[in-house]
């Protein structure tokens, strides 16, 4: 059986105001395997961006169980998540979110930066990450010297550099425009097909077409959650360069021995089994050794 | 090593996000920069007019211990023509030698006597000294000169009058170089001085009698000794008496301000067998001495208050500046947050750039607190050149004083720039890092 990446089950969410309860999330399960590329998708004020943040780790659910691979993180305190983020998530956002004052190769190091990983060897490897979007040449520019396109290429770059369990995009092509969201969606295809889990959250359908398997939220509840059988596959010349068959277990050969000794502060360590694949299509997945 | 290399990153990062708003950087580091270098650039002026009020207050006689002869009441000198008491030589010469702390001594031994030029008399005070005595009791010549050393060690007939007398004695001539009569010595004393005009001073503060230096006709306290005797007899008014005194008053200058008290009290040990009769005094001056003291601390805390008056803005400036980059730099705040940073990551963040600026202004407002006395001086003599008149009428003290940088003014104005810097950076860091990091990365 495969590794389960993230596992969400009967997560609620309940903002409280002054007048009012809101409920964002009414009860969410589902499973994430390991290599799997969802799409979450809804209308606004269906509970996706609270979904998000709440597999994002940046925030807390009222109730319910959030498993990060067997970490319950639901009721982690500040410091605890903050630690998660740094070692287990990888984000691209819509608007790349770089930081102006640092070059490229800065920007991947952040997350690095907050394990307290950063050594020459981490060093080296935001370099490799660098070349690995295409980016080799341009290490020391800022951000503000790049296009959106090779932004948001850093941001992925920045995303992988801590080997995630998977990376959360949210609107990650929402500022491209078509022929930059192709090069990106591309790069995610590669990467998914390297063993990469891949959560993305998008309101665009011809985005979700191009992913494995789309859950789609109402009102806090999930509608559907189903394989995407009509998958959309595009092979662009320019992004294989980009990112060529296998560039992935090079790195993941010298990376995996060092987060292998990694650990994270665990309380209520859930070693519950992966509970309802919804998917089937296990063959997709790719097991990556380190992570399993 | 990870823990050295991400504080150098921190730091790093921290001048990267200072230059990136170099011109906003560099207003702040002014508040501080003006802040430290006020506190050492006033200090140094309170300093410096503190000490020259201090030299003025010593040369009022702050230093100077007087032990003075009295005269006991008749009961306590028992019977007998010749009332003998006070200090004597011996005495004067032991404190001397015992006490290395006493600098310069005045013994003074007066008596009233008559003064007759011609047939013109006076009566007046015969004052024997020495030479210092000039300097002590602050006394200026007119014409002529004071007595010298020499004119100490030969016993020389000399003689110095004060205005009072000379212009009483010698109404139409110059009186340098004649000689006056002493009828009670049957002696004469040859005129080397005149003093200019002394009126009586007027016991300062309590500590010193009242003196009338306005009759005096100084001599050599040697030529006294051996002219007049140790014992002196008077006729007055149909009585007859004798008095036995070696040394009427003794004015000890001591080292410094500081051991005036101290000292007193070990002549005043010393010289306990007088107790009983009650006939010597040792007057300190004790109003000076807290003059003294109460000026310097009346000037610090001025200064000080206006100078840490200056550190507080400088303060909030920073604290102005790092709210305002904290609101600016939200969005980032929400990356870092995202991407793994703990609060106190966030914190400490800010806090290197709140210590670098403070740190960096505290040393630009040393290097600038040491040109402060030059720079007063040189404001000083520009002054001069330009309204002169002006500046004449400012009291003595600001026109003569030289800025004394107070050498624990660096370390507390760089110690105290940097702790306001890091309070007062403090309260936004601790904002940045409250902040819920999805709100602050929709920020825009």
């Amino acid at each position: 059986m495969n590794a389960t990446a993230l596992t969400v089950k009967d997560l609620t969410k309940d903002y409280i105001t002054k007048s009012e309860t809101v409920h964002a999330l009414r009860g969410v399960s589902f499973d994430v395997p390991e290599g799997d590329y969802v799409a979450i998708m809804g209308p606004s004020g269906s509970g996706k961006s609270t979904l998000l943040n709440m597999i994002g780790c940046l925030d807390r659910p009222t109730d319910g169980l959030l498993m990060l691979g067997d970490d319950n993180v639901a009721h982690m305190n500040d410091n605890q998540l903050a630690d998660v983020r740094a070692s287990r998530i990888g984000f691209v956002f819509q608007s790349y979110n770089l930081i102006a004052q640092l070059s490229v190769v800065e920007n991947i190091q952040v997350p690095l930066f907050y394990q307290g990983n950063l050594n020459r060897q981490a060093n080296r490897r935001c370099r490799e990450l660098a070349d690995l979007v295409g980016l080799g040449d341009r290490v020391s520019h800022r951000p503000t010297q790049l296009s959106g396109g090779q932004q948001q290429r850093v941001a992925i770059a920045r995303s992988l550099v801590n080997d995630p369990f998977y990376i959360l995009a949210d609107e990650s092509t929402g500022n491209l425009d078509s022929n930059t969201t192709e090069e990106i969606l591309t790069i995610f295809e590669r990467l998914n097909d390297q063993g990469k889990t891949i959560v993305m959250v998008t309101h665009e359908d011809d985005v979700a077409e191009r992913t494995k398997r789309i859950i789609r939220l109402r009102d806090g509840l999930i509608v559907s959650d189903e394989i995407n059988e009509g998958r959309l596959r595009f092979t662009d010349q320019k992004t294989s360069e980009i990112i060529p068959e296998n560039s992935m277990q090079a790195l993941e050969a010298a990376r995996d021995a060092r987060f292998a000794a990694m650990t994270l502060p665990t309380n209520n360590a859930n070693s519950e089994a992966a509970v309802n694949t919804p998917s089937g299509n296990d063959d997709d997945h790719v097991i990556l050794g380190g992570q399993s | 090593m990870g823990f050295f290399i991400s504080w150098v990153r921190t730091f790093q990062l921290g001048i990267n996000s200072l230059l990136l708003h170099p011109m906003r950087s560099m207003l702040t580091i002014l508040g501080i920069f003006i802040g430290v270098a006020s506190v050492i650039w006033l200090l140094a002026i309170g300093e410096g007019i503190s000490q020259e009020a201090q030299r003025q207050i010593e040369k009022l006689g702050a230093q100077n211990i007087i032990v003075r002869s009295i005269k006991p009441p008749a009961e306590a000198l028992g019977d007998g023509i010749v009332a003998v008491y006070g200090l004597t030589n011996r005495e004067y010469e032991m404190l001397l030698e015992t006490l290395p702390q006493i600098e310069h001594a005045v013994p003074i031994r007066e008596v009233k006597r008559t003064f007759q030029f011609q047939s013109t008399e006076i009566d007046g005070r015969l004052v024997g000294s020495t030479p210092k005595y000039y300097e002590t009791a602050k006394l200026t010549i007119d014409r002529g000169r004071f007595l010298t050393d020499s004119d100490f060690d030969k016993n020389k007939n000399y003689c110095v009058l004060a205005k009072g007398v000379a212009s009483k004695l010698f109404p139409y001539q110059d009186p340098i170089g004649q000689k006056i009569l002493l009828p009670e010595l049957n002696d004469f004393f040859e005129i080397v001085g005149v003093l200019k005009h002394r009126g009586a001073t007027a016991g300062i503060g309590g500590s010193f009698a009242a003196q009338d230096y306005t009759k005096d006709v100084y001599i050599p306290l040697t030529t006294m000794k051996q002219r007049l005797g140790r014992t002196i007899f008077r006729r007055v008014g149909g009585s007859f008496g004798g008095e036995f005194v070696e040394l009427n008053q003794a004015t000890l200058q001591i080292r410094s301000v500081d051991e005036v008290l101290s000292t007193a009290k070990m002549i005043q040990d010393s010289l306990r067998h007088h107790d009983k009769m009650g006939d010597i005094e040792v007057v300190v001056p004790l109003e000076l001495i807290e003059q003294a003291k109460s000026t310097r601390i009346i000037f610090m805390v001025f200064m000080g208050l206006i100078a840490g008056v200056s550190l507080l803005v400088g303060g909030i400036g920073i604290m102005n500046i790092m709210l305002a980059t904290v609101t600016e730099r939200t969005r980032e705040i929400g990356i870092r947050r995202a991407l793994g940073a703990r609060q106190s990551a966030i914190i400490r963040q800010f806090l290197v750039e709140t210590i670098t600026l403070s740190v960096l202004g505290g040393l630009v407002g040393i290097a600038a607190g040491f040109l402060g006395p030059l720079v007063t001086i040189l404001v000083r003599d520009g002054l001069y050149l330009y309204i002169p008149e002006r500046m004449s009428g400012l009291p003595s003290t600001i026109k003569t004083m030289t800025p004394q940088i107070v050498e624990a003014s660096v370390p507390i104005a760089f110690g105290i720039a940097v702790l306001v810097g890091t309070l007062f950076g403090i309260y936004p860091a601790i904002r940045a890092a409250k902040m819920d990091p999805i709100e602050a990365l929709r920020h825009e």
